[in-house]
């Protein structure tokens, strides 16, 4: 599993984390290439079909990044958003997925180093986890 | 663990959603149930009842045999229960003129139609073959095709047939049809002590040589198709069962087609469905409260009056489409999502939970808790997957349950 480079999409949030994903670009932060980002309005706009459709096309991993909680620019979008990635990794879970092909995190304008962290971890993590289970059945 | 032993298993001791305190916590809301009604606040009166109109009233009583002669009708089934078969009697005496209509050629449940009578007939034949149930093994593969073949139209009735219906929650089986085999034939209390008076376990085999010849029973699906997904269809009937509208609307338009050549509805066409959401049509008022916990019905004193899930029992509604005329939030029983997504959607649970999860009210501490106490808030949805997707398997996006290589991976 040496040469397994996991497709991971990254949902990030207009206000904070796709800002603070341009952070660490322009910091040139070094970081996995593995991930592909979709900038969302706010995390609550990413709805649970939109991630079980990116695992059913094949991604290996989603993470969903938005503002810190009380730092929400649309007030209570992100608390929304953890309640419903709460419910739709018991979902996961249930069809037989490790639920951490799913992560939530908090990732501000600022914070370029912390959205490194963030991706370079995850993509350890999906490393170890090995590809999506969904390869293979019909 | 299999999947069998997790659904039988009691819930562990270790278990933090705060499963125990439920009960009495149930209490608590039974009693202040009464309350909610604020004694001088009048309830809203509910509306007069429409006048009694007759849902067959779409499909009048027949003039005889058409100008052109019978036309011909199968009605089949699949992997079903059989209420699709039995729901079309609720046509009442309007079903007797269906023959005036129709010649039966084939209805397992009522006709003496056979498969070789079917395999005898030329392609096109039937005029329209009524599908019921999900495709689950070879016999129902093999007669949905050539009914497919041998029909003009092909109406699929009933949600199993439409999405899936119950026969698809098998798909959340991991080992697919060993393990279902395994344990209906071998480990279920009722089989086990048969099987132990056996010197090897008596289970099904697909074929088998006997002394008159070979006898073949269908061989079993790991996955449970919806008809769509398996062949070319023209319309859908959704409805677990459908309801008598809905059937008076198709016969009706096959009628006028047959004796006045009125053109028939574009394919596609989902038969006895609106175009909004069963909240449009249920008479029950919603009040956007918050809820904090997920009651069964049979826990509290529901509410003649107000939204189920203002009173925190899991009602689908808010994502399942019209059409049913809401018989059961009318009846204070939660809608179960049997009449599908709306149009536009195509994952009726992630519609549904998306909603659900909406319904739990920002906390004080919420800015500060971490992801712990969110799941534990969650977790009082029970079986998320099971629940919201009991109808609409088949077409979920996943489709079925999956096996990880490696597990953990920590």
């Amino acid at each position: 599993m040496a040469d397994f480079e996991p497709k991971i999409i990254a949902f990030c949030c207009n206000w904070c984390s796709y800002a603070g994903a341009d952070g660490a670009g322009v910091a040139r932060l070094q970081m996995p290439t593995n991930f592909r980002i979709i900038r969302t309005m706010c995390s609550a706009r990413v709805d649970p079909e939109h991630v079980l459709r990116a695992l059913s096309k094949g991604a290996d991993g989603v993470i969903i990044l938005g503002c810190h909680p009380a730092d929400c620019h649309y007030i209570g979008g992100n608390y929304r958003a953890r309640r419903r990635i709460a419910l739709l990794r018991m979902v996961l879970e249930q069809y037989g997925f490790d639920p951490k092909r799913l992560r939530l995190e908090w990732v501000s304008a600022s914070e370029g180093e912390k959205f490194q962290n963030t991706i370079t971890s995850f993509v350890k993590t999906i490393k170890e986890l090995g590809p999506t289970p969904l390869m293979g059945v019909e | 663990m299999g999947f069998f032993d997790r659904l039988f298993n009691k819930h562990p001791e270790s278990c933090k959603c705060g499963c125990k305190d439920d009960k009495k916590e149930a209490k608590k809301d039974a009693k202040a149930a009464p309350t909610k009604a604020a004694p001088g606040k009048a309830l809203p009166v509910k509306a007069a009842p429409k006048e009694a109109v007759n849902p067959l009233d779409a499909f009048p009583l027949l003039p005889g045999a058409p100008p052109g002669g019978k036309i011909k009708l199968a009605i089949y089934w699949a992997a079903g229960c059989g209420g699709c078969d039995v729901s079309l009697l609720d046509t009442a005496e309007r079903i007797l003129t269906v023959s005036d209509m129709a010649e039966i050629v084939m209805w397992p449940i009522a006709a003496d139609g056979k498969e070789k009578d079917i395999e005898a007939m030329k392609d096109q034949e039937i005029t329209v073959s009524i599908i019921n149930g999900a495709v689950r093994n070879t016999e129902n593969e093999h007669m949905v095709k050539l009914l497919r073949k041998k029909s003009l139209l092909v109406v699929s009735y009933g949600t199993c047939a439409c999405f899936g219906g119950s026969p698809a929650l098998a798909n959340l089986v991991p080992g697919g049809k060993d393990e279902i085999i395994d344990y209906v034939y071998k480990k279920c209390p009722t089989m086990k002590a048969f099987q132990d008076t056996q010197k090897t376990p008596v289970v099904p085999k697909t074929s088998v040589m006997t002394p008159d010849g070979e006898i073949t029973i269908p061989e079993l699906y790991d996955t449970v198709k919806s008809l769509d997904q398996t062949i070319d269809v023209d319309y859908s009937i959704p409805g677990c069962p459908p309801t008598q509208e809905s059937i008076a609307q198709l016969l009706a338009a096959v009628a006028g087609f047959v004796y006045n050549g009125v053109a028939l509805p574009p394919k596609g066409t989902m038969i006895g469905v609106t175009a909004k959401t069963l909240c449009e049509e249920c008479p029950r008022k919603k009040e956007m409260r918050r809820i904090t916990k997920i009651v069964e019905p049979h826990e509290i004193d529901v509410d003649p009056e107000l939204c189920l899930m203002d009173q925190g029992i899991l009602c689908l509604g808010a994502a399942t489409v019209g059409g049913c005329g809401a018989k059961c939030t009318r009846a204070a029983s939660p809608c179960r999502g049997c009449y599908g997504p709306t149009k536009m959607v195509s994952e009726m649970g992630a519609s549904v939970f998306t909603a659900v999860a909406s319904l739990f009210p920002v906390l004080d501490g919420d800015p500060t808790c971490n992801e712990e106490e969110i799941i534990k808030i969650m977790s009082s949805v029970k079986d998320p997957l099971g629940y919201f997707y009991a109808f609409t398997m088949s077409k979920s996006l996943i489709k079925r349950s999956v096996v990880e290589k490696k597990k953990g991976g920590q």
